[in-house]
């Protein structure tokens, strides 16, 4: 039986369905669990929390969603050790969680991604994310190679990292930063990030290398038809660079 | 009570009085519609995969005064409308475009500048919120929507053709119940209907805003997908409903038209409608128009699930104060309106009578317009005015704007907004078909000549999704225009319907949706640009042959195809040169065999890249083909020769491989393309580079 992988859905998650697909797509055993059924939450194996605006983002984003009842199953989850994955909305409410980088007690942020910088309007572009980390110092990108590039569509009005310098530096020294923006072709500068995050950060990973929150979005960039730079022997229906994070996160459900 | 009832009913809004012996001239059938205009949305044969047949459901609707009053709820609701009338067709949402409209905002503190990020910030918060991708739209800046801004939305929706909801009852539904879901009524949005035909007044700008909908995209979000779910449930119990959004004219609308509508009538107990204050007035619950409401007409058996959805299983009231499903009436045989309040009967009239049709035939100047081809134009300093063009507020770059809509949500985008001419979606998980969608109308030929500019709209919506690879399919409409009681300005909108009829009809396209605004006009009497704004769909049999963007090589063969009427007036071209210009007549002929090149060309796999020519000529185009491939890392320039360069007749411009043994008739190489960064037209030099900063940043000023 292979493993479970839970998709919880918080009334305002908008992306439940694409990432559904993608994790099964990948062999991910996944399914989708709404709020109103939290208590079936304890009987999964992973999860992963998907974009949207939960809460209407009231506060900061992911602020609410940090406090409702299915975080308290994720959040006993993350400390036995099982793996758990946010995107975007995701991340923003694993962050206000204080699961990442997860320097501070729980529900105590040390850290958050918030109003997007110098312009703090949506932003919605193609970004790429480059692997800042041994691949395996994160259970989720095991099976990355080293400095791996991925293509993801940035899309929300928070996701720069705000910390104070002291958490940034904690941030660093701890290998927490996972994923920074790069261009295309790897080169890592400011004009790569969207939003003005710190560190160019893109994604942070815990300690123990089991939970990961990134902002981009790469199950939007999952199959070559949604690749603008395709290649026209590439077949459209097949999976593009943005899969290779999701099958790495259900890669390492099997081998655990 | 009728006296509100009637004057939402019968208001221009909903009962088209004015407006309706003009449409139906429109043609509205073909092999492809399944529905044409009469319910809440249209709807159109896609393709089959897997067996199963799909259709695209689509809606085409303004929000143009509450736009302007309040920019930012008024077009938030107005996405929130029409998605609702895509997804009461048991359609799954997948795309919305947002045509629009705004005075010149040449400073970016002035009031025209605040309506323009306004009503941007609201289609995106709302947009972005539901999860549904903005995949085309255009914007326009004109001193002639200073005061009446334009704000027009477009949804799509994917549905199964076997699922289909209808917006009436079917025959049999005697005693059915009608059941209210959504937010708790309150008194917003009372009198929005016939708030909505008045010309705008600005000093009854702050009395309008009480008739301004709140919108409310996060319930919005929780009620669409508790709705997929019913759905879901129908289909699998084979249960056969009727669903319809509430809009103008609140409860007493809808309910009276999705009954009467079906040959029945409705019994009403206001007393049972869950609302957000109490002590509100009759009247008010029965015509208010809050947001987020839609009604189902389902079998008694089937009410308590549809109840359990909405209220336990996706917690309604636990997102929104008093939200719920909640049952007000029946249907009923007697063809009679009833509603119930306090034990005590407020109306009873013939369902017929409420929603039956009304007109009011109002006088109009038959307008005649003069066409005449181009005079030869004086040499051109292309060195000094293309540079001008492209940083013109109708041509530069529109991606400070689009960024802020999330046009890839939900994973089926191919083409996202500002990529090509038209968005495109893969909308079927797993399957190759594709849907194109993309809009037109432009306002500078609607100052000179209404129905020239209408027969624009449809030629551009077709060719715009014709160049990313696609089949037009169908047509919708939203006529925008000033007040029909003025005869002259009404001249213009008969003029531009008929121009929309004839063009559809020379084109074998058919309209399935539209919408009309009118008594868009300023305190002083003046009339807004004529707009007859127009987008078309387009089906794609397999997405790997939709044509992706920019310039592939060095070394390919440039071809223009279209008509070959140099077109100067209207253009940005004659503004800049202070010349009116003159608009030609518009040969079918080399319209229709334009379309039939491009869409041969692109079936047989051989174009590499194209664009149209529209706003700032082919010129543009050729800068926009180099701008594409710039941002995809691809340095790539052209060289072209090329009579007017600037000239907007309209076609294409395409990228050919030079061996490609494409039969060439009926275009015209006008160039090649090239390794070197650089633009060359008719012997002038530009750095692409340059090119595009000037292309690129001046609506960064009015959207950082």
């Amino acid at each position: 039986m292979s493993a479970r992988i839970a998709v919880p859905v918080f009334p305002g998650t908008n992306s439940e369905d694409e990432t559904l697909r993608l994790l099964r797509d990948c062999g991910g055993n996944a399914e989708l669990v709404h709020w109103s059924q939290a208590s079936k939450l304890a009987r999964y194996d992973a999860y992963v929390l998907s974009g949207g605006f939960a809460y209407e983002d009231r506060i900061r984003a992911g602020a609410i969603a940090a406090h409702d009842r299915m975080m308290d199953y994720v959040i006993e989850a993350a400390a036995s050790g099982k793996l758990v994955f946010g995107i975007c909305n995701g991340a923003q409410i694993l962050l206000e969680a204080g699961l990442v980088p997860g320097t501070g007690p729980i529900r105590r942020p040390t850290a958050a991604f918030t109003r997007n910088g110098p312009a703090p309007h949506f932003i919605c572009r193609h970004v790429y994310m480059k692997l800042a980390i041994e691949p395996v110092r994160c259970a989720i990108t095991a099976a990355l190679p080293e400095g791996a590039l991925v293509p993801a569509w940035a899309a929300h009005a928070e996701g720069r990292l705000a910390a104070t310098p002291e958490h940034l530096s904690e941030i660093v020294g701890g290998g927490h930063l996972a994923f920074i923006y790069a261009s295309a072709n790897g080169i890592v500068d400011a004009a790569a990030v969207p939003n003005g995050s710190a560190l160019g950060c893109a994604g942070l990973v815990n300690r123990e290398g089991n939970v990961l929150a990134i902002m981009p979005h790469p199950e939007r960039d999952a199959w070559n038809f949604n690749h603008l730079d395709r290649r026209e022997s590439d077949d459209v229906l097949a999976p593009s660079g943005g899969s290779l994070l999701f099958r790495s996160f259900v890669q390492a459900l099997a081998s655990a | 009570m009728e006296l509100h009832a009637f004057d939402a009913a019968w208001s221009e809004h909903c009962s088209y009085k004015s407006s309706r012996r003009f449409l139906k001239n429109l043609p509205t059938s073909g092999a492809r519609v399944l529905l044409g205009p009469g319910e809440d949305a249209g709807i159109l044969h896609l393709g089959t995969h897997d067996g199963e047949r799909y259709a695209i459901v689509v809606a085409h609707e303004s929000h143009n005064h509450p736009s302007q009053v309040v920019p930012f709820e008024g077009a938030a609701t107005g996405i929130g409308g029409i998605v609702r009338d895509v997804l009461c067709m048991g359609a799954e949402v997948i795309a919305v475009a947002d045509p629009l409209r705004f005075g010149r905002c040449d400073d970016p503190a002035s009031h025209e500048s605040h309506v323009a990020r306004g009503a941007v910030d609201g289609i995106g918060a709302y947009g972005n919120a539901i999860g549904v991708p903005n995949v085309a739209g255009d914007v326009y800046f004109e001193h002639g929507f200073d005061e009446n801004c334009l704000v027009n939305v477009v949804a799509l929706g994917i549905v199964n053709e076997k699922d289909i909801i209808h917006s009436y009852v079917p025959k049999g539904a005697e005693g059915w119940q009608l059941v209210l879901v959504g937010k708790a009524t309150d008194p917003s949005g009372f009198g929005g209907a016939s708030f909505s035909s008045l010309a705008l007044d600005a000093r009854d700008a702050e009395l309008n805003k009480g008739a301004v909908q709140v919108p409310d995209p996060f319930f919005k979000n929780v009620l669409m997908r508790a709705s997929y779910r019913v759905f879901a449930l129908l289909r699998e119990r084979k249960v056969v409903a009727a669903f319809k959004d509430l809009g103008a004219g609140g409860i007493v609308g809808c309910s009276a038209e999705i009954t009467a509508h079906g040959g029945y009538g409705a019994q009403i107990e206001l007393d049972k409608v869950n609302v957000a204050v109490e002590g509100m007035p009759p009247e008010v619950i029965a015509v208010g128009e809050t947001q987020e409401r839609m009604l189902w007409a389902v079998p008694p058996d089937f009410v308590p699930e549809l109840l359990r959805v909405y209220n336990e299983e996706f917690g309604l009231p636990d997102v929104a104060y008093n939200a719920r499903a909640t049952p007000i009436g029946e249907v009923t045989a007697q063809r009679r309106y009833v509603l119930r309040y306090r034990d005590q009967i407020v109306m009873d009239v013939e369902s017929e009578f409420l929603t039956g049709s009304i007109h009011d035939e109002l006088p109009y100047t038959e307008k005649i317009y003069h066409r005449a081809a181009a005079q030869e134009l004086p040499a051109l300093d292309i060195q000094r005015i293309f540079p001008r063009v492209l940083a013109h507020r109708d041509v530069c770059s529109r991606e400070p704007l689009y960024r802020r809509y999330d046009s890839v949500v939900r994973g089926r985008t191919v083409l996202p907004r500002g990529a090509a001419d038209a968005g495109v979606l893969a909308p079927v998980p797993g399957s190759r078909l594709g849907v194109a969608l993309a809009v037109a109308g432009n306002p500078r030929y609607g100052s000179i000549d209404a129905a020239y500019a209408a027969e624009q709209a449809v030629l551009e919506a077709m060719r715009r999704v014709v160049a990313v690879g696609a089949h037009p399919i169908g047509l919708t409409d939203c006529l925008n225009f000033g007040n029909p009681r003025r005869s002259e300005q009404f001249g213009g909108f008969v003029a531009a319907v008929e121009a929309l009829a004839h063009a559809a009809a020379e084109l074998d396209l058919p309209f399935v949706s539209g919408n009309v605004s009118l008594y868009n006009e300023t305190s002083a009497g003046r009339a807004i640009p004529a707009s007859a704004i127009v987008a078309c769909i387009g089906s794609i049999a397999d997405i790997a042959n939709v044509v992706t963007p920019g310039f592939k090589a060095a070394g390919s063969a440039l071809l223009w195809v279209g008509s070959r009427e140099f077109v100067t007036g209207g253009s940005v071209l004659a503004e800049l040169l202070g010349d009116k210009g003159t608009l030609p007549r518009i040969e079918y002929d080399a319209e229709r065999a334009a379309l039939a090149i491009m869409r041969d060309a692109i079936a047989r796999g051989v174009v590499r890249a194209c664009r149209v020519v529209a706003d700032g000529g082919m010129l543009t185009a050729v800068a926009r083909l180099a701008f594409d491939a710039r941002a995809a890392g691809r340095k790539l320039g052209a060289e072209i020769d090329f009579g007017n360069p600037l000239c907007e007749a309209g076609g294409f411009v395409c990228e050919i491989a030079a061996d490609s043994g494409m039969d060439v008739t009926g275009t015209l190489q006008i160039g090649t393309t090239t390794d070197a960064p650089e633009l060359i037209a008719n012997g002038t030099r530009f750095d692409i580079e340059r090119l595009y900063e000037i292309w690129s940043q001046p609506l960064a000023k009015l959207y950082p």
